[in-house]
Formats: C-alpha cells, sequence, structure tokens
C-alpha cells in the first residue's frame, strides 16, 4: 500500500489540516497512598496525515504514558481522568475494549524501547509477526508466514524466510529492533507510535534504525510519533516537535522554528545542554540546575518554575496557556515569553 | 542561556515526608501490615508461651491415668476428653507443645549451624570443594526426607543402643543406661541430616553474590583474614533469606516430628507429641473422635502459622514492586 | 542435543550410585546383617552361639567385605532381585511388583490432579493480585501447604463422618478408577496443589510485567491468548522445573496417606517393614523412591532447552 507520493502529502498538510490524530486536554492521574495524583496535565497535541511527531522530554515527563493512555495500555494504578482523543473520527478514550484492541495493532502500531524484553523469548519470530496478521487481517498462518517474510524484508533484515524461525535471542539488538519494526508496521497503521526505539541500541545502530525509519516513511507515508528524550536525534527525522514537561505541554513547533528560535526557557536549557564539536574544549557542559516534580508535589502554577531563570511571582500562581507566539505555528506556554512579545509590541 | 539557579520550592502542595528508616524497620513495618502473617507470630507465640510454661499449669499431670474415666469426650473436669488410658488430653497436648517446640529449635539451629558452616565455606572457598559439596546436598535432597530418616533411624538404632551399652558395662555411668537419650539423638541427629541442605544451599548462593561485590574485594585487599570477611562482611548480607528459610524451617521441623512419631520412629511413648497422639486416635476415631481431632487441630494450626509467618518474613524481607 | 543428554546422563549416574552406595552402607554398617537380626529378634528362643552365628554368616557369604557384598547387591539390583524379606521370606520384588501398581495409579492420579488445578488456580490468583480472590486462592494455598496428609487425612475423614451421617467411610483399595480412590487422591494432591499454585501465581505476577505481554496487547492479541501463548508459556518452565519437588512430595505423602486409608500400597508395604526391621525391603522402597525423584530430575534436566530456548542457545554455547 502506498500513498501517492508522501513529501507531496506532507507539505500540503499544512493547508489541508488533515490530523490522524487530535488530542485535547488529556489528563492521567495515578493512585498514590494519599491519593490521586496528576501525572498528566491537559495535554492537547496533534499529527497530521503523514507527519512525523516528536514528543520529546525527560525520562519520567509523561511521554510514554500520553501515548499507551491513547489505546489503553496504561498499568496499573494509572488511568484517565479527562480530555479527548479524536482518531479515525472516533474518541480513542470512550472506546470499549474490544473497538480500543482493534484498533491496537491494526490502525495504530507501537514500537517500544528495548527489543530484548519487548518480544517474547519462547516464541519464533515468525510466530510474533503472524499475530496482528491472524487477529487483525484474518489471514491464516501460511499467509500470516509469508507477509512476515516480506515485512522482515522491508525492514532490511537478510534471509528472512530463515529468520522467521529464530527466537529473539539469536538476533542481534539492531535486528530485533528491525523486527518490532516490522511487527508494528504489519498491519500497514495509519499511525506508528514509537517509542524511544533507539534508546537502547548502540549509536550506530541508532544511526541504521533512523535511516531504515525515513525509508519506511518514505515508501509507506504512514504518520509518525517519535517519543524521544534526545533532541539531537530527532533534528533530522521529523517534522514537528512537541516538548513536554511534567505532564504538560510547554512549547510546539515545526523543527526548524524550535532549533532556530526556541522560546520555552526549559527547551532554551535542553538545546543549549547538547553538546556540540563547536564548543570550546574545556568548557563545562551547561545543564539545567534542579529535578522535574514528583506525582504528587507538583507546583501550583507553571510546573518548570522552580528550576526557571525567567521566573516570575504570577508564574508560581497560574498555569501558562500554550499559546501562540512567534508564528502561526509555534506555541508555547509560558509567561516570560508573553512579557517579551508584549514589550517587542 | 539560563545560568544555574537553585531549587526554590515555593507553593508546592504537601505530602508529608516519609521519615528515614533502616532495612529491619522497614521490614518490620511490612510485615505489620500483613495480617495473616500477624496472626500467624501471635499464634507462635502464644504456642510457644504454652510450651514454656504450660507444663506448671497443666491441670492434671500427662501420665497420671484415670482408669475408672477413659476415653471420655469433652467435659468440664476434662475440656477435651481423655484418652484410653484416662490421661487428660488437654495436658498431653500442652505438653506436646513443649516437645514440638524443643524438637522443631533444637533440630533447626543443628541443621543452621551445620548448613551455614558448610554453605559460607563452600561458597567463599569455591572450585572443587564447593561442587562436591553442591554435588551432596543435591543426592541428599534427592532422597525422599521420610525414606531417608527411616533408614538412618532404623540403620542406627541398633548399633547406637549396642554402644551404649557397652559404654555403661564400661563406666557404670547411669546416663547411658536411659534409652530415651538414644532416641532423642536419633530423632534430632536424622531430622537435622536431612534439613541441613537448603540451609547450606542458600548461604553459599548469597555469599557467592556477595563474595565479588567491591566492598567485600576491598576488605580483602586490606588484608583482612578470611574468616573475619565471612563474620562481618559475608554472613550479615545472608541474614534476610537466611530468617525466612529458618521460620519456615521451624515449622517444617515440627511437621517431620510429628510425622515420625506417627510412623513410630520419633519420640517414643509415653512422651506425648502431637504425632503419636495423632497415631492413637486414628485407631479408635471412629468411635472417640475427639482424640484425633485435639491434636490434629492444634498441629494444622501450629505448621499454618508457620506458613503464614513465613510468607510474610518474605515479603517483608524481600518486597517485590507491587504493581 | 544428543551431547547435551549424555553430558547429563554422566552427572547423574554418580549421583544414583552415591544414593545407593550411601543407603546400602547405611543398613550395612548399622543393623543389616540379617543373620545377627534374627537372633536379635528372638533373643531368648536360640541359644545365642557366636561360633555357630560366624558359621551361618560364612556360608551366607556375610562375612566378605563391604565391597563385595555391595558389589553382588547392586549386580542381583540389576536383575531385578532385591533379596528377601526378613520377615516372610517372600522375594521383595515380589512384594514390590505387587504393592506397586497401587501407588503408581495413586500418583498418576495425584500429578494430573495438580496439573490440572493449580496452574489455572494460580493465575487466576495472579491475574487478581491483591484482589479478594486472590486472597481467598492464596491463603487457602498456604493453609493447604502446611497441613500435612496424616493430619488433612483424618480431619477430612471426621468431617465426613460428621457431616454427612450415613456416608462410609473410604477404606480400602477398589481399582484405580474405583471410587474410594478420591478421597485419599485428593489428601495426597492437597500439598502438590498448594506448591503448584504458589509457584504457579508468583511465575505470573512476574511474567505480567514483562515488556512482551505489553507488545502482545499492543499488537492487539486477545487477551485470552495474551494469557496463554504469552503468560503461560514462559510460565510452565519454572514450574515442571518443581517435579522432582514434587514427587518427594508425593512419596512422602503416599507413605501416610496409603497409611490413613487401608491402600495397599508401597508406602504401607514400608510401615509394615519399618514396624518390622525388614531391612531389605526398606531398603529396596528407599532405593526405588530416590530413583523416582531422580528420574524426574533427569527429565526436566533434559526436556528444559525444549521449554526455554534461551536454555538451548547455552547449551549449545558450550
Amino acid at each position: 500500500m502506498t500513498l501517492a507520493d508522501p513529501v507531496a502529502a506532507r507539505s500540503t498538510r499544512a493547508e489541508t489540516a488533515e490530523r490522524v490524530l487530535d488530542v485535547t486536554g488529556l489528563s492521567v492521574d495515578i493512585e498514590t497512598r494519599h491519593g490521586p495524583a496528576r501525572i498528566i496535565d491537559n495535554i492537547s497535541l496533534h499529527v497530521g496525515k503523514g507527519e512525523t511527531l516528536g514528543v520529546v522530554g525527560e525520562s519520567g515527563c509523561g511521554k510514554s504514558l500520553t501515548m499507551l493512555s491513547l489505546v489503553g495500555l496504561l498499568p496499573n494504578k494509572i488511568a484517565v481522568s479527562g480530555g479527548r482523543a479524536e482518531f479515525a473520527g472516533e474518541d480513542l478514550l470512550r472506546l470499549g475494549r474490544k473497538a480500543l484492541r482493534r484498533i491496537r495493532g491494526g490502525r495504530i502500531g507501537f514500537v517500544f524501547q528495548d527489543p530484548m524484553t519487548s518480544l517474547n523469548p519462547v516464541m519464533r519470530i515468525g510466530d510474533q509477526i503472524a499475530e496482528p496478521l491472524i487477529y487483525h487481517r484474518g489471514m491464516s498462518r501460511t499467509d500470516a508466514r509469508k507477509r512476515g517474510a516480506e515485512l522482515l524484508r522491508l525492514v532490511g533484515i537478510p534471509s528472512p524466510e530463515e529468520r522467521l524461525e529464530a527466537f529473539p535471542h539469536e538476533l542481534s539488538g539492531g535486528m530485533r529492533q528491525r523486527v518490532m519494526i516490522a511487527i508494528g508496521l504489519a498491519c500497514d497503521p495509519e499511525l506508528l507510535i514509537a517509542d524511544e526505539p533507539t534508546t537502547a541500541l548502540d549509536v550506530t545502530i541508532q544511526a541504521q534504525i533512523v535511516d531504515l525509519v525515513k525509508e519506511l516513511r518514505q515508501r509507506l507515508g504512514m504518520s509518525i510519533v517519535w517519543i524521544t528524550h534526545d533532541l539531537a536525534l530527532i533534528a533530522g527525522l521529523v517534522d514537528r516537535v512537541v516538548v513536554l514537561y511534567a505532564g504538560t505541554v510547554v512549547e510546539d513547533a515545526p523543527v526548524d522554528d524550535l532549533y532556530a528560535h526556541p522560546l520555552h526557557p526549559y527547551t532554551r536549557g535542553l538545546l543549549a545542554s547538547i553538546p556540540k564539536l563547536t564548543d570550546a574544549a574545556a568548557s563545562r557542559l551547561s545543564s539545567i540546575g534542579g529535578t522535574p516534580p514528583e506525582p504528587g508535589r507538583r507546583p501550583k502554577g507553571c510546573p518548570f518554575a522552580p528550576r526557571c531563570p525567567l521566573a516570575m511571582p504570577i508564574c508560581e500562581a497560574q498555569v501558562p496557556a500554550l499559546e501562540a507566539a512567534g508564528g502561526e505555528r509555534h506555541r508555547v506556554a509560558c509567561f516570560a515569553v508573553d512579557k517579551e512579545k508584549r514589550a517587542a509590541a | 542561556m539560563p545560568a544555574e539557579t537553585s531549587i526554590a520550592p515555593l507553593g508546592l502542595e504537601t505530602i508529608p515526608d516519609e521519615p528515614a528508616t533502616s532495612l529491619w524497620r522497614d521490614a518490620w513495618r511490612r510485615l505489620r501490615a500483613n495480617k495473616l502473617a500477624v496472626a500467624g507470630l501471635v499464634v507462635i507465640v502464644l504456642l510457644a508461651l504454652t510450651a514454656i510454661f504450660g507444663p506448671y499449669f497443666t491441670p492434671y499431670d500427662f501420665l497420671s491415668q484415670d482408669l475408672a474415666h477413659r476415653n471420655m469426650g469433652p467435659t468440664l473436669a476434662h475440656w477435651l476428653g481423655t484418652d484410653d488410658l484416662g490421661r487428660d488430653v488437654l495436658s498431653r497436648i500442652i505438653y506436646g507443645a513443649r516437645t514440638a517446640f524443643i524438637v522443631a529449635i533444637v533440630v533447626t539451629a543443628i541443621a543452621v549451624a551445620i548448613g551455614v558452616a558448610v554453605g559460607a565455606v563452600a561458597g567463599f572457598a569455591g572450585g572443587w570443594f564447593d561442587r562436591i559439596v553442591m554435588w551432596l546436598t543435591d543426592v541428599t535432597m534427592s532422597v525422599p526426607n521420610l525414606l531417608l530418616v527411616i533408614v538412618i533411624n532404623t540403620s542406627l538404632k541398633p548399633p547406637l543402643a549396642a554402644w551404649m551399652d557397652a559404654e555403661y558395662q564400661a563406666t557404670l555411668n547411669p546416663v547411658f543406661r536411659n534409652t530415651v537419650w538414644i532416641d532423642f539423638i536419633l530423632v534430632f541427629g536424622s531430622m537435622a541430616l536431612i534439613t541441613w541442605p537448603p540451609y547450606a544451599r542458600l548461604v553459599r548462593a548469597q555469599v557467592m553474590s556477595v563474595r565479588s561485590r567491591p566492598y567485600v574485594m576491598a576488605a580483602r585487599a586490606l588484608g583482612l583474614p578470611a574468616g573475619t570477611v565471612l563474620r562481618r562482611y559475608v554472613i550479615p548480607n545472608a541474614l534476610g533469606p537466611l530468617i525466612v528459610a529458618v521460620s519456615a524451617g521451624l515449622g517444617t521441623a515440627m511437621v517431620l516430628e510429628s510425622a515420625f512419631s506417627f510412623l513410630g520412629v520419633g519420640v517414643n511413648p509415653p512422651t506425648p507429641s502431637w504425632g503419636n497422639m495423632i497415631q492413637d486416635g486414628l485407631q479408635v476415631w471412629q468411635h472417640y473422635p475427639h482424640l484425633l481431632a485435639a491434636p490434629a487441630a492444634v498441629l494444622a494450626i501450629a505448621t499454618v502459622a508457620f506458613s503464614f509467618l513465613g510468607d510474610g518474613l518474605n515479603d517483608a524481607l524481600n518486597p517485590r514492586g507491587a504493581k | 542435543m544428543f551431547r547435551y543428554v549424555v553430558s547429563r546422563l554422566a552427572l547423574w549416574i554418580p549421583s544414583v550410585l552415591l544414593v545407593l552406595v550411601g543407603v546400602y552402607a547405611l543398613a550395612f554398617y548399622g543393623a543389616g546383617d540379617p543373620i545377627k537380626l534374627i537372633f536379635m529378634h528372638a533373643p531368648g528362643d536360640v541359644a545365642y552361639d557366636p561360633a555357630r552365628i560366624e558359621a551361618i554368616r560364612h556360608s551366607a557369604g556375610l562375612d566378605r567385605p563391604f565391597i563385595v557384598q555391595f558389589g553382588s547387591y547392586l549386580w542381583n539390583l540389576l536383575h531385578g532381585n532385591f533379596g528377601n524379606s526378613l520377615n516372610s521370606g517372600r522375594s521383595v520384588w515380589s512384594m514390590i511388583s505387587a504393592a506397586a501398581p497401587v501407588s503408581f495409579a495413586l500418583a498418576v492420579w495425584a500429578l494430573v490432579v495438580t496439573a490440572v488445578t493449580a496452574v489455572p488456580l494460580g493465575m487466576i490468583a495472579a491475574l487478581n493480585q491483591n484482589k479478594r480472590l486472590d486472597y481467598i486462592i492464596l491463603g487457602t494455598a498456604l493453609f493447604l501447604w502446611a497441613i500435612p496428609p496424616y493430619v488433612a487425612g483424618p480431619l477430612l475423614m471426621v468431617a465426613i463422618i460428621t457431616l454427612v451421617p450415613h456416608a462410609s467411610v473410604p477404606y480400602g483399595w477398589g481399582g484405580a478408577f474405583d471410587v474410594k480412590i478420591i478421597l485419599p487422591l485428593l489428601v495426597l494432591a492437597l500439598q502438590p496443589i498448594a506448591l503448584i499454585v504458589r509457584q504457579t501465581r508468583a511465575a505470573v505476577i512476574e511474567v505480567l510485567s514483562e515488556d512482551f505481554v505489553r507488545t502482545a496487547r499492543a499488537k492487539g492479541v486477545p487477551e485470552l491468548i495474551v494469557s496463554i501463548k504469552h503468560i503461560l508459556r514462559p510460565v510452565l518452565t519454572p514450574i515442571v522445573t518443581q517435579l522432582g519437588l514434587i514427587m518427594i512430595t508425593i512419596v512422602n505423602g503416599a507413605i501416610f496417606v496409603e497409611l490413613v486409608f487401608g491402600l495397599p500400597g508401597l508406602g504401607r508395604l514400608t510401615i509394615t517393614a519399618l514396624t518390622n526391621s525388614d531391612y531389605p525391603v526398606i531398603l529396596a522402597i528407599t532405593l526405588i523412591g530416590s530413583f523416582l525423584v531422580m528420574i524426574s530430575n533427569l527429565l526436566v534436566d533434559v526436556l528444559y532447552p525444549l521449554l526455554d530456548p534461551r536454555a538451548a542457545q547455552n547449551q549449545n554455547a558450550r
């Protein structure tokens, strides 16, 4: 299945604004000994058709949970407490379990972080790839295995027919991740959610996987959500970036715009902390002091205020709304930015 | 570019800070929260108190027979009735608690002593010594323990009796005349012989995992003698699993003792043991069910209590993230 | 694979030999001298004449060194000759072969019942972790594990008699498929069931938090299939390794169950031999029991790589 030239499709999405996924006001709570604590607070994001969205943030900011919450894969004690997630004309957050199961793997594919633990160690690769095909497409086992071999070839695994019989521990890390990608793409999903797919891999393998994904995107034209904590990695890969902090969106912009004109102090801190070849040899790595808030201890106002060099009294009192600044499609949630804008106006 | 700032925790919702605790206090807190384990602990303490102090308070001496009142059901005079020799069942059960605890504690103590020594040395020394020891423990654990005890018991009883006889002839010391000693030595000995392997394996595993840790290597690099390192660094770390094993082991030893008394290879009459009381009760339970129900129920309660406590200790000392 | 089996056997045979030597030595150096025993049994009957004893012993070959006697015992063993009972004079083999089928049927039934009830129960408990159903199942399992069969058996019998006034107590052997086998079989299976329920529950809880279960769900696999193929399948491996322990529990338990319910199996034979100090029988049964356990362990060792492909790779890598 191939779309009409996906590159062209991407460039027209700005006008058509056809969105594959549209999340508004998503909130997620966790059960603690002292009652429910909010870990994801009023997140809104969207993915256009054929677009690749990068979701960036440090560990624990809720980026994985945001995506898992869309398809009912939240762990025990964690549950959605509000919001809307439009996908294919339905609100995912209100779908029943059976309907969600049909979407999982069938129309939304997943690629997880650690391929060694994410693949069943006692099942052969071929059977694991065949599963979504059997349950979503009703294929027979032989057909599913044939398609499995095709998929393996698609993701660049040599001798695919032999590999079908292999167990996960017989493959290298990079190959396992390719298998995960094959599984994610098995049923031609409209949306592929990749949760830190390269974090557990060596740097050289990382590059290979990124290239693979780019190539697949070219050929198949699906939308992608790429979750990562590595801002440097996604530079050449995604179209837009959403920056998460402590379970809220702090900035949302096209990728080039974000790199050229980062507005939120957190984003600026992140970008500044990336070591560059052009830095002076003996310069210290800059870092953002402090740590993100724990689930039950969210600040009343902006969650970043305790660590923010630009913090003002209003920041501790109110949560800043996500508003456009510096361009239509560049949004930021920060009182300091508004102030600068108003000062400039 | 943003300079480093210090954290100013203003306006945070207050959730009380958890006070710092030590490992043991943490474990104790978890144990207290486990209702089953607490129930088990209470029962065991009660039984232990009964074992220690009970015999001083028994309404009747466990030996005294009252042939006029045999096989009576529970009455006000005899709360649990009497057995076929007119002995008060309640008193015998109380005394049986003492037997059960003595045997369980002594056997476990011996087994733990042997097991810890063997396991620690094996784990620390490694090499062929370790492999031979492991092979021995494996094989010992492969023989069904009851059969092994039966074999040991019946094989060693006559030579032991003969030896004691010879000693008596030689020294005329009345200690050697008392056949009850033979029983106890055999019971303790054979039970310890089959219960030490699990402790050895446990300690060995702990020792092996600890001995390659950096702080142990540091201690050895400082020139501390191996024995000291074993004592001060290695063994304290193995305590957690060992405690769990001991509490479970006490329960097992108690069951074993009654099993052997039941089979006639354990404590012999007239010393009361719940096991031989069950055996006696089994002959006549159709007519006098209380003779069977009383010791069986008490034994069941005791072993269940140990089981709950052991499981609770395990959860308390080795917490796994509850999901 | 063949090399693996051979290497496993090579380790296993010395273990069996060690048990043989150990148990035989105990009997030999203990009170195993049958002639002495005959006289010891009836001290007042026959004149205790050392010279005469020596003569009889010599003619029966009982004064040969340990190694020789052990060797001849081993040789006889391999030919199915366990010697003769001290009590009845019958060949031990005939006694055992009469009693074995009873115990065998009992054990097989117990294994089947355990496998069929314990594994699903353990899984159900794990899937409902920390909810009431879990506590009920886990509590019952802990409870059952702690109660030995010679306590459970009588208690159950008392319960039946008091609750069902006209029920006749099941006593005696009616064949492998007779209704009288139900209660002894249940009593025997109680402890293995308790053991396996706990093992299964613990194993399933561990597997539930594994990433690949999340992957399976993310693929949209139906929950029932997830339970069976992705959760149960990896869990079977650690459970099967418990086979040796289960065999020990069953062998031990059978002794009591047969005694309490009057079944003419190997267990009751052991007790009779014990009371009569019938060493050849005790020796033979101990060896059989140990052999059963060791065969189970060997079986598990050999089958393990089939169950867990990761272990298979470790084998090939050697």
